[in-house]
């Protein structure tokens, strides 16, 4: 099955953990100040748009059913400088990865770090870096 | 033989002719200037703060530097300074307008007690999860905040204009350096980034910038008014560092000046990836934002559907 889901792990953490200094354009406010949550998936879509981009992760629910969630992060420019590129999360590339989510439930989360299969770790918050 | 050695003595001579005429014209070509050395003296930061208040306004303080400068210098073409490259403010600290706040304290503005009870107000509502950026709308963070957004950024320098730019909704400040007067008075209207003329004093552009809006410095910082005024040193530290000296006056809001130092530094680049590209800020639906009644920030209507987001930058 070409768009195999990996199954969800829904992990939610109380951990603080690196996150970026703000957010562009938008205060976080919306988002938990230092809950996580892990999920592990298949991207469906990535938008690198400005100002913010958003990783849209396919994973499967505790019913079985796919469910998709919302990854923010900032744009493309800032992304790169973290080292993720365009061609690194093509449509169907699975990974684990970790966010502040919303604290009115609903399925999105400030992107906060994520691991390929492969084990390429993507950052957002590098790119705020100034090196 | 003879026709030979004749031949081989004219080639010679005129080799030497050669020689000569070109190691005449490079021994009288001009080597290019660098700028000129810098009049205005150097201060310590403390020095910096008492500057500024020992003038009232901020066109004040930029008609002392310009007299101690002795008007400045004009840049010729061959004098430019190397600006080259992109940069980005230091994040590590968070986004606070002064990078010398301290962690965990209160921004170091010397606040009127109307704007102090507003900063206030603001702190304590972000510990109890109320924040609303008014650039949520997209509108330009606009002069001074202007100096604060950590994204790339660019400075080109001509003889008559310097642009300093910041990706940020294509944000383009010009500073005319060619001897022309601000806006007159009776035409001004607020406007984000205001408008900003200078001069050079060897390799350092000071700035005055008028005409701005009301805003805020940042979030969990204070506001200004549209009567906030700037004056800019801007100078290269090192090869890597951009240093700007800002001083900022706005009387129903600041007791004082407000002094403070900004750092821009050069990003390394080596294989040429980073480029300031177009910013359309409202290209994404999901990024749409609205304020609560309670006075927070809620996505407007977030679909990750089939219909979600923006057709752009999909792999």
């Amino acid at each position: 099955m070409k768009r195999a889901l990996f199954t969800a792990l829904l992990g939610l953490g109380a951990m603080i953990m690196s996150v970026p200094p703000g957010f562009a354009h938008h205060s976080a406010a919306m988002f938990e100040p230092t809950k996580t949550i892990t999920v592990e998936g298949v991207v469906k879509e990535w938008q690198l748009t400005n100002p913010h981009s958003w990783l849209l992760v396919e994973v499967t629910g505790k019913d079985g059913k796919p469910v998709v969630w919302g990854f923010e992060a900032e744009g493309p420019s800032t992304l790169l400088r973290a080292g993720i590129k365009p061609s690194d999360l093509k449509v169907g590339t699975k990974l684990t990865i970790t966010g502040r989510p919303m604290k009115d439930g609903q399925k999105a989360a400030i992107w906060v770090s994520a691991v390929r299969e492969d084990g390429k770790k993507l950052d957002p918050a590098a790119g705020f870096k100034t090196k | 033989m003879t026709h030979g050695r004749t031949k081989m003595g004219a080639m010679m001579g005129a080799f030497l002719t050669l020689s000569t005429v070109l190691s005449a014209c490079t021994a009288s070509s001009p080597k290019p200037a660098g700028p000129a050395a810098p009049r205005i003296a150097e201060r310590t930061k403390e020095q910096k703060a008492e500057l500024g208040r020992q003038h009232k306004t901020a066109a004040d303080l930029y008609q002392a530097l310009r007299e101690e400068a002795k008007g400045g210098q004009p840049l010729s073409s061959a004098g430019l300074p190397d600006w080259s490259g992109v940069y980005s403010r230091p994040a590590d600290k968070g986004f606070t307008f002064d990078p010398d706040q301290p962690d965990g304290g209160l921004p170091t503005a010397k606040l009127t007690p109307e704007y102090q009870k507003k900063l206030l107000k603001r702190i304590e509502d972000v510990k109890h999860g109320i924040e609303w950026d008014p650039i949520s709308t997209c509108s330009p963070p606009g002069m001074p905040r202007w100096l604060t957004e950590p994204f790339l950024r660019e400075f080109v320098v001509t003889p008559e204009q310097t642009w300093l730019i910041n990706e940020m909704v294509n944000d383009v400040r010009r500073v005319y350096t060619d001897g022309r007067p601000h806006v007159a008075e009776e035409d001004r209207l607020p406007i984000p980034d205001g408008d900003s003329i200078g001069f050079w004093d060897g390799p350092q552009l000071v700035v005055h910038t008028n005409q701005l809006q009301a805003g805020i410095y940042q979030r969990s910082n204070p506001d200004y008014t549209n009567q906030v005024e700037t004056v800019e040193i801007w100078k290269k530290m090192d090869d890597k560092t951009m240093g700007v000296d800002v001083w900022v006056y706005d009387p129903p809001a600041l007791v004082e000046p407000w002094y403070v130092k900004q750092t821009y530094v050069k990003l390394d680049d080596p294989d040429k990836n980073l480029r300031i590209r177009y910013w359309n800020c409202g290209e994404n639906p999901n990024n749409s934002v609205v304020q609560t009644k309670d006075g927070t920030t809620q996505f407007r209507d977030l679909n990750f559907g089939e219909k979600s987001g923006a057709e752009k930058g999909k792999p």
